[in-house]
């Protein structure tokens, strides 16, 4: 109902601007925990927060070309750049989480035969390092955003078990100027998802937190979490997970995190 | 070959002047003559009335999660706007892995907190105490809603926020609060300790033992002022007049973990910004003002009193015999090339702890304009 009825909207817009971009996006996101559905009243290993940011997504055509998905831009959760995925309902473990979810993306492309998926979770530079109390939404969510290291956290994601747990703040860091007059950042740490098999309005990106934390004792109770300080030794295992050298802050491999389903 | 650099040189003096305004001459700073006033961003000029709603929220616990705690909890007057405690606890318990720093005379800070080269305005620094939660310490939960609440429900707020702002429709907002709370931290300003009276031509007003400290202290043997230096007593200052900010942060020897040169891994310094190994255990020299009330001393608040910071200072390095953070800093490999010890007598120390003392402005641990304005 929901998605026919974007689906409209979004033909009467593409037909007023005598564009092709009739092709309804919807992707819908779920969390997992070894195969099954995991939130923040689990038993045995609990959801204890989960919310990042999705942009640059694109639908590769079985010619294997990327074609961008524009996001509609009429909700508090997505503007035209970027997608705040929230997975986390504020009850149970999620102690430092917000009622309110969002679990899809919803946009449009152009028509095509599509087999695969592609995203980053990030926001972009060019909006990285802006001022977070004059942001559009969903860009203006203080507990996504990182004061002192200016810039926002990328993905939040935490689980927690019933003696510890682990949680983790991915965003860019080492960054070069002062809030405001960011040059650059060495650390970049956006996470780049191709997902080669997903058939667009059937499959879900299913977020599995068994896979980030899997190199990661969670009963360790002297083990850190992670918030992407570059010396920070807990952050290697789960930014591995996500395809980055925590080292170098850039991808250096295929993450192992998100999956079609 | 030449040119590109001062094409740089000015392209970055163009990006500052956008952002700070060079004299702001509408405000009356109450300075020594000859000191060059600080400088305000220009999207934050002073006004009277931004200055006072700042002071009301600088000592209002609404602004914390659950209205037990306000910036003044951790910055308190007569401590010289610090806390008295090694290390910080937040609004719901979480201990900070650093020490409260003093607030007097921040707005000639060309950086600050202990060890963050990002920021520059207390606009954006007052952001992380009130809604970061690594670790929580004011714990302001949806803050835009409840700080807008705030200004538009209290008549008091409502009437000094539309004076402070009058170019907003609606100045509701978190971004005004943190403004008029920058505005007022900028005033706090401290000028009138002895010391100021013996430059100001009162030759007495250090006494003879504080005097002899002040050699010490400014001698080539000892070398504090290489990072303590300057009106401000810090190598990190600015002000309307300066042509570049000036930024310093210091490798002490505080510690040596493992023989590396490591420091706590909770407070590895400004090696936790950049990720680069040299800055391992660097963190900013803070203003020596008002220092004799801000005990206990460094970062973490580790090191208990003033002649024990000289004495690590006399080493080269501390020396840690044993725990967990045993080591001997003297030998750290990332120490600072000025700690490189000297001998003092029992008297000298003594002198130069006098100096120190003669550091503290009185007036400005009372000063009315700066205190809690809910206490009647």
């Amino acid at each position: 109902m929901f998605l026919r009825r974007t689906a409209t909207l979004f033909v009467a817009l593409a037909c007023a601007s005598c564009s092709p971009w009739d092709y309804p996006v919807n992707i819908p996101f779920a969390a997992t925990w070894q195969g099954s559905a995991i939130d923040c009243n689990s038993d045995g290993a609990a959801l204890s927060d989960l919310r990042f940011y999705v942009s640059n997504v694109q639908l590769i055509d079985d010619q294997g070309q990327a074609h961008d998905v524009r996001f509609a831009t009429e909700m508090d959760w997505q503007n035209d750049a970027v997608a705040l995925i929230d997975l986390e309902d504020g009850s149970g473990a999620c102690q430092n989480g917000t009622s309110g979810t969002s679990d899809h993306v919803l946009g449009v492309a152009t028509a095509r035969a599509y087999r695969g998926l592609r995203f980053t979770v990030g926001v972009p530079f060019r909006l990285n390092h802006e001022n977070p109390l004059t942001a559009k939404p969903p860009l203006d969510d203080p507990d996504m955003h990182w004061h002192w290291r200016s810039g926002y956290k990328f993905l939040r994601a935490g689980v927690r078990t019933a003696t510890d747990g682990f949680w983790m703040h991915a965003g860019s860091a080492g960054c070069d100027g002062t809030v405001g007059n960011i040059a650059a950042c060495r650390f970049p740490n956006r996470i780049e998802v191709y997902l080669p098999d997903f058939e667009v309005g059937v499959d879900t990106v299913n977020v599995d937190l068994s896979a980030l934390v899997a190199d990661i004792d969670l009963d360790d109770d002297a083990r850190s979490d992670c918030s992407s300080g570059p010396p920070e030794a807990a952050c290697v295992a789960p930014f591995a997970a996500l395809g980055i050298e925590f080292a170098s802050g850039k991808q250096n491999g295929a993450q192992r995190v998100f999956s079609a389903e | 070959m030449r040119k590109t650099p001062i094409l740089l040189a000015a392209v970055a003096a163009a990006a500052l002047a956008a952002i700070w305004v060079s004299r702001d001459t509408s405000w009356d700073w109450q300075l020594p003559p000859d000191l060059p006033p600080p400088q305000v961003p220009a999207d934050n000029p002073m006004n009277a009335a931004k200055v006072e709603l700042g002071r009301w929220l600088f000592y209002d616990v609404r602004l914390s999660g659950n209205r037990t705690m306000a910036c003044a909890s951790c910055h308190i007057q007569a401590l010289a706007f610090t806390d008295g405690v090694a290390r910080s606890t937040g609004s719901t318990g979480e201990v900070h892995p650093r020490s409260s720093m003093s607030l007097v005379n921040v707005a000639y800070a060309s950086r600050l907190t202990w060890a963050n080269p990002l920021l520059d305005r207390l606009e954006d620094q007052a952001l992380t105490p009130l809604l970061g939660d690594r670790p929580v310490e004011m714990g302001l939960k949806d803050g835009e809603r409840r700080v807008a609440e705030l200004l538009r429900s209290v008549p008091n707020y409502s009437e000094l926020v539309r004076r402070a702002f009058p170019q907003d429709a609606d100045p509701h907002s978190l971004l005004n609060a943190v403004r008029a709370i920058a505005a007022f931290v900028r005033t706090i300003n401290s000028f009138e300790a002895p010391y100021d009276r013996y430059l100001a031509g009162e030759a007495d007003a250090l006494g003879a033992a504080a005097e002899r400290g002040m050699e010490l202290f400014f001698s080539e043997r000892l070398e504090c002022f290489h990072c303590h230096g300057g009106f401000n007593f810090t190598d990190s200052t600015t002000h309307v007049n300066s042509t570049v900010a000036s930024v310093g942060y210091h490798n002490t020897g505080l510690y040596n973990l493992d023989e590396s040169g490591a420091y706590p891994p909770d407070n590895t310094g400004l090696f936790d910004m950049t990720g680069e190994r040299r800055d391992m255990g660097r963190f900013k020299a803070p203003s020596l003002r008002n220092i004799a009330v801000t005990a206990p001393y460094m970062h973490d608040g580790s090191v208990a009193t003033l002649e024990e910071a000289i004495r690590n200072y006399e080493r080269g390095g501390r020396l840690i015999d044993e725990g967990e953070y045993a080591g001997d800093g003297r030998l750290s490999p990332f120490k600072s090339e000025f700690v490189t010890g000297f001998e003092l007598t029992d008297e000298e120390r003594a002198d130069l702890v006098a100096f120190l003392h003669s550091l503290t402005d009185e007036s400005v641990l009372r000063d009315p304009q700066y205190s809690n304005p809910f206490v009647r």
